[in-house]
């Protein structure tokens, strides 16, 4: 590739203001903390609040005994493949609306069947269930769902205007069946996806039809993930008792309450074991392709399957590298500096679309090869190879990915992404990833950090295992995943390797069709069609999330 | 049967080659610098030169060991027949041509020393041992030819640096400066220890290693170096490595040829 055409090399100007090619620069001239301003606003902030409160607070002179960060330069950071620049502050979680909001719309969805109940309501309750019946149905459960009374007298309720966001839908596989359903209440297949992934999905979910439910953001932000469930089931069955008049209490509620809450119910996250002890719909248990599926890149762009890997790997780096490794399990505030590499200024993406580009010339295009040992190892390393010499071409690019854990997870992405676009198969992607950790740790003879390597060293040996414990369809791998559960920042780029996988040879979703169709959704918050862009706008201040208290609070 | 002679590391390239020199204990370490011992006790931090080495336990001949058979064929190291702590010495490589890689610090310190315990980071190397017997293998870290005092940094914190351009005199950034560039006299002198405290006196570590004998002596792959790509005997070994180790995972009757 053409020097000039490298993609990273606008960021690296901008970041740096010289030459990225030059080697040799000034250090310790920039003025600390003061060269930022987002820095500079910390310091006021915490200088007027600590006399509010009294209590010691933010005081960069307390970093390294009155040696202030900024003794290099702080450079800013470009979302990838966006026009929008930002500090590297405006990309923790704490301080991007947007990030949060993406784990929120996540944590508060849950899909619920409607087949079993309605199974119920005609063969044991005698009840017709028709589509004026649905439709009434979901007119009282968007009454209920947010913290309504639909049966009760003399009940608490919540204010509407906190708890807005919250709502159901329901989509079905059946045209005939959709044409009937009001279209406020509807997640229509035909209109949000492009024809072929629409088809694929239509004959995934055929003739049933599932319920796709949000529950107050405000919810997701003060209880647990397994709150999601018990919340749905209890307004759910509600609204069953009020819609079909049914009696309160008995024993053929019971059923409904056991689909709602069990039988029918699909939860985007699985529960961690105990020694993690988390319920479902926490990070820890999102599987890779469940966050690929909600990841709605590929209904968008499919003609870019690279893009679309791309955009999914940048949800993984926010929930699974800065929620749930970065908070949940370590604590502090060290992750997001990490994580942020393969986000930003386009140096995953210039390795990515190079070994697409690779893999287009010597394979005929994406998904066209069978996996074989023999183009594990050509695609692997040579793309490998490529993002290793980048980072020795350009010395702005080193210092910019300044951990040896972000070069490994970026370059290796790279050869993962690229063998799962040539193959198809995601299994042989991570392989390549395995095989590009090894190669970099023997080229420079360094790599992560302990707890990083240590996966990447013997994960060749469980790439194609299956056998329990060890092995498992990399699809339905993650965090919960027991040689994963310390793995920081891999799984941002596993998702990709997934995703580019199934984008690679035009599949509409990459492991569950109802997670994809749940999150095609336009009234969700977090815009999962672009969560690039969209973290852009969360670091510029420009996003407004859901989950206010502005109506309960004392103004400002 | 052939008597066994190890090859420490593969590879053809000059960069192989010197992998394979510093990792064989045979090949002695050039010496290019003399520190003092009590300079490196102050750059270490730990005690201060003349005071007795503190201990976490009496010695072994005191302690009336049990019967053990390991213990038998494994003979202490003097920092452990004393009952030394445990303490320190922490190293930071540039990338831009150094002598040792952090493997390489890890691979190198276990064929030539005993009783260490060395961690690799990309950013830095701790090595641990007995206060005593660091020591003396700090003496060797920093003296030779495997220390290069503008592209090697002892950083106990803060370590950044290794990855990031060089400075005008082609140092190694330090967000503490631990080191500076002397301009009189053309040496790296030391003005605070490995965590940061003031030293209090400079303590030179000589004149940086030129550029053009740091390319001769690093272990260092580069694409403007020996780059990686052009020694087909290493990739092709690592590929079988991996190739080796997946092929296992999956069934290990599928693994032929070793």
């Amino acid at each position: 590739m053409a020097t000039e055409k490298r993609m990273f090399l606008e960021a690296l100007r901008k970041k740096f203001k010289e030459s990225p090619e030059e080697k040799y620069t000034k250090f310790y001239i920039y003025d600390g903390w003061k060269q930022s301003k987002r820095k500079q606003e910390f310091v006021e902030w915490g200088t007027k609040l600590a006399k509010e409160r009294g209590i010691p607070f933010y005081n960069p002179d307390m970093h390294l005994g009155g040696i202030p960060l900024g003794q290099r330069v702080l450079m800013p950071y470009k979302l990838s493949q966006t026009d929008i620049y930002c500090e590297g502050d405006d990309l923790h979680f704490i301080n991007n609306a947007a990030m949060q909001q993406m784990w929120h719309d996540i944590r508060r969805t849950v899909i619920v069947g409607l087949d079993a109940a309605h199974m119920v309501l005609q063969k044991r309750l005698g009840k017709e269930v028709t589509p004026e019946t649905v439709n009434h149905y979901l007119e009282v459960l968007n009454h209920a769902l947010p913290g309504a009374a639909v049966i009760q007298e003399h009940m608490v309720e919540t204010h509407p205007g906190l708890v807005s966001d919250s709502y159901v839908k329901v989509f079905t596989g059946d045209d005939e069946l959709a044409d009937e359903i009001d279209k406020r209440f509807l997640i229509d297949i035909n209109k949000e996806f492009p024809a072929d992934q629409a088809a694929q999905l239509k004959a995934a979910v055929g003739k049933r039809i599932y319920q796709v439910l949000r529950m107050p953001t405000i919810v997701a932000m003060t209880c647990d993930g397994g709150t999601m469930s018990r919340w749905s089931a209890m307004q759910i069955s509600m609204s069953m008792v009020n819609a079909y008049k049914l009696m309160a209490g008995e024993a053929a509620i019971g059923e409904f309450a056991f689909a709602a809450k069990h039988a029918e119910v699909i939860e985007m996250g699985t529960l961690m074991p105990w020694r993690r002890a988390r319920g479902p719909n926490e990070p820890g248990g999102v599987p890779l392709g469940y966050l690929a599926d909600m990841c709605q890149a590929s209904r968008v762009k499919p003609e870019d399957p690279t893009w679309v890997a791309l955009e999914a790997i940048s949800m993984g780096a926010v929930l699974y590298d800065q929620f749930w490794f970065g908070s949940y399990m370590s604590g502090g505030v060290g992750f997001t500096q990490y994580a942020t590499c393969t986000y930003t200024d386009n140096i995953l993406d210039d390795f990515c679309y190079y070994g697409a580009d690779y893999v287009k010339k010597k394979y005929g295009g994406f998904g066209k090869a069978k996996p074989s040992w023999d183009l594990i190892k050509d695609v692997a390393t040579e793309v490998t190879l490529y993002g290793l010499e980048q980072y020795e071409r350009f010395p702005a690019l080193m210092e910019t990915h300044f951990g040896g854990s972000q070069r490994a997870a970026v370059v290796a992405a790279g050869a993962g992404v690229a063998v799962s676009l040539a193959t198809g198969n995601c299994t042989a992607g991570i392989n390549g990833w395995y095989l590009s950790q090894l190669l970099h740790k023997e080229e420079m003879g360094r790599l992560g950090f302990y707890g990083y390597d240590q996966q990447d060293q013997c994960g060749s040996a469980n790439s194609f295992s299956y056998r329990s414990d060890e092995g498992l369809p990399f699809n339905l791998r993650g965090v919960n995943y027991p040689n994963y559960a310390l793995n920081v920042g891999h799984q941002s780029a596993h998702t990709g390797i997934v995703q580019a996988a199934h984008s690679g040879r035009g599949d509409a979703w990459t492991t569950n069709p109802l997670i994809k169709i749940a999150f095609a959704d336009k009234d969700l918050k977090f815009d999962f069609t672009h969560p690039r862009l969209c973290f852009g706008k969360g670091a510029l201040r420009e996003f407004m999330p859901a989950g206010e208290r502005s109506l309960i609070i004392p103004s400002r | 049967m052939v008597e066994y002679k190890p090859q420490y590391y593969p590879g053809s390239s000059k960069v192989a080659k010197n992998r394979k020199k510093y990792m064989d204990p045979s090949y002695k370490l050039r010496k290019l610098r003399t520190i003092s011992d009590d300079d490196l006790v102050k750059l270490m931090g730990h005690r201060v030169p003349g005071e007795a080495y503190k201990s976490v336990h009496p010695p072994l001949e005191e302690m009336g060991e049990p019967a053990c058979p390991i213990r038998e064929l494994v003979e202490p190291t003097p920092g452990a027949k004393a009952g030394d702590r445990i303490r320190y010495i922490q190293f930071t490589d540039s990338v831009y041509f150094t002598p040792l890689t952090p493997y390489m610090r890890a691979w190198m310190g276990h064929t030539r020393y005993r009783g260490v315990d060395i961690g690799v980071l990309s950013g830095r190397v701790p090595l641990e041992a007995r206060e005593r017997d660091l020591e003396k293998v700090a003496k060797d870290l920093v003296e030779t030819e495997i220390f290069d005092p503008a592209r090697c940094g002892i950083r106990g914190a803060t370590v950044h640096g290794h990855s990031l351009r060089l400075d005008e005199n082609g140092m190694m950034f330090d967000a503490l400066r631990r080191f500076v560039f002397d301009k009189k006299t053309g040496e790296v002198v030391y003005v605070k220890d490995q965590i940061g405290v003031p030293l209090d006196k400079p303590i030179s570590v000589g004149k940086p290693i030129k550029e053009e004998e740091l390319r001769e002596m690093t272990s260092e792959y580069r694409v403007d170096g020996v780059p990686f790509r052009e020694d087909k005997e290493m990739i092709g070994f690592v590929q079988r490595l991996h190739m080796l180790r997946t092929e296992a995972g999956f069934d290990p009757n599928k693994v032929k040829g070793i």
